[in-house]
């Protein structure tokens, strides 16, 4: 096993689980769900896991102006990942870059602007709507708060957008196009238009009065769906050889990545294109798969979804082999970030890695034969000999996503 | 009339910027406030006393200029008779 060439020297996440990465894995490993009760107006039921953010820690009111909470979460979560890696002292700004995925952009800003020029009458709307709105706005901020001269890019792939982003910036870390990335995602739309939105995409699981928290069972046989999540996740990437110069601490390694296209259909997903996505990066990352230990899957637990994934894993794992690999889908208990899911998982796959520790697959009673995989137990969580992890995003458009992560020895 | 203390007490009220840190014929820019946050205080000022500016020149900069401004719209509005 080669020692991976980019190191991940800081995390930093503000989610649904508060804004300690350590905290929020803690969380996990307890299988606590952060899926509430939303919008009791709505015609039906909405669940989602949302961020408790005061936006008064990382900006003035002045600064607020125009910024669109998608921002805000970015820029915080950034920020904390930074500080992690032990800040930026020494980087020389033109050879650092900033990769962010985000699905949607500022969705409270469109929300706003849509209710106060239409549905009031008013006619008028946020002269700032279009700069608090747009896609690329989290990744602008960040790089205005850090100073950040490099490469400054939004990758929009919906459910794969901040996988893809880490990838990218993993491409240029290795390549040295820069010295240091900033890498991650952002999203915050759960406001009521999107949420009935992805209801009318029949993809949001119903849940009974006082169900919401456990509403979502990735691969379990009474499967029905996901529910959204908001918030951001960040991690600091360099190679391996600076960190080491630096004596930064190394959480792990991120070796392998694969992007790949159905070029079937839109939103049915295809185990052939997960398959390749997931050959691919283990090539890049020169590893097997016996090598892997633990995948923090996909999982939306919808009906159709799981068992592709299920499937793409045994072609590239093989059915002996698929027994061996622990599997987890996380989405269980911080929901579906969508264009932030990527890096928040790879986040919790890092620290999975880090303490050798993999989070629960919760809220399965009787696991779906069709998903035969071998789903992590809650409270079997140790993980002594895991070495090597992939981090799966699979996104609506049929791009595919597969990150692998080594332990920094 | 004068709108200046109306406006100083909104820029407090929306921005957290107090009377004392904004002098009404210091550069609004120098401040923090730049062309992104005018415009959206343009449109509180709207809101707030129901009335429509003009859209800005851009050499105004001070807050004192600004309140004339408003000075005299709101003049212009309070002349026109009822409909």
């Amino acid at each position: 096993m080669s020692a991976a060439p980019v190191a991940i020297t800081g995390l930093g996440v503000v989610g649904p689980h508060g804004d300690d990465a350590q905290a929020m894995f803690d969380a996990l490993l307890r299988g606590e769900s952060a899926l509430r009760p939303v919008f009791p107006d709505l015609p039906r039921p909405a669940a989602a896991a949302m961020v408790d953010f005061d936006p008064a820690r990382w900006f003035t009111k002045l600064q607020l102006v125009g910024v669109d909470r998608v921002s805000q979460l970015a820029v915080a979560a950034a920020d904390l990942a930074v500080l992690d890696a032990g800040g930026l002292a020494g980087a020389d700004r033109e050879r650092v870059g900033v990769y962010v995925g985000c699905g949607m952009g500022g969705a409270g800003a469109l929300d706003s602007a849509y209710r106060s020029g239409i549905a009031n009458g008013s006619g008028r709307v946020p002269p700032l709507t279009i700069p608090a709105f747009m896609p690329n706005a989290p990744a602008s901020h960040v790089a205005i708060r850090h100073g950040v001269l490099g490469p400054v890019l939004t990758y929009s792939v919906a459910c794969a957008s901040s996988a893809i982003a880490l990838a990218e910036a993993a491409k240029a870390v290795r390549s040295g196009e820069v010295d240091l990335a900033i890498a991650g995602g952002s999203e915050a739309l759960i406001v009521p238009g999107v949420v009935m939105a992805w209801q009318a995409m029949q993809t949001l699981a119903p849940f009974a009065e006082g169900q919401a928290a456990t509403a979502v069972k990735p691969f379990a046989a009474d499967r029905a769906g996901f529910a959204l999540g908001e918030g951001a996740a960040f991690v600091v990437l360099e190679s391996a050889q600076r960190a080491a110069a630096r004596g930064a601490r190394r959480y792990a390694g991120l070796s392998g990545w694969g992007v790949s296209s159905d070029a079937t259909h839109l939103t049915k997903p295809d185990a052939a294109g997960q398959a390749r996505a997931l050959r691919h990066a283990l090539r890049v990352a020169g590893l097997s798969p016996a090598d892997v230990g633990y995948c923090n899957a996909h999982g939306t637990a919808t009906r159709v979804g799981d068992p592709v994934e299920r499937d793409a894993l045994a072609r590239v794992w093989g059915e002996e082999g698929i027994e061996r690999l622990r599997v987890s889908s996380t989405k269980a208990l911080h929901g579906h970030l969508l264009g932030a899911a990527g890096a928040l998982e790879a986040v919790v796959t890092v620290l999975a890695l880090h303490h050798r520790q993999v989070p629960p697959n919760a809220h399965v009673a009787q696991a779906d034969p069709a998903c035969a995989l071998n789903l992590v137990r809650p409270g079997d969580t140790q993980a002594p000999d895991l070495r090597a992890a992939v981090s799966n995003s699979f996104a609506f458009g049929g791009t595919n996503a597969a990150l692998v992560f080594e332990r920094a020895e | 009339m004068s709108s200046l203390t109306e406006l100083q007490d909104l820029i407090q009220d929306k921005y957290g910027l107090d009377a004392a840190q904004l002098d009404p014929h210091a550069s609004m820019r120098e401040k923090g406030i730049d062309s992104l946050a005018l415009a959206e205080f343009l449109f509180e000022i709207e809101d707030r006393f129901q009335i429509s500016l003009p859209d800005p020149d851009p050499a105004m900069d001070t807050l004192a200029q600004l309140a004339e401004l408003v000075d005299q719209v709101r003049a212009g509005a309070a002349a026109q008779p009822a409909t």
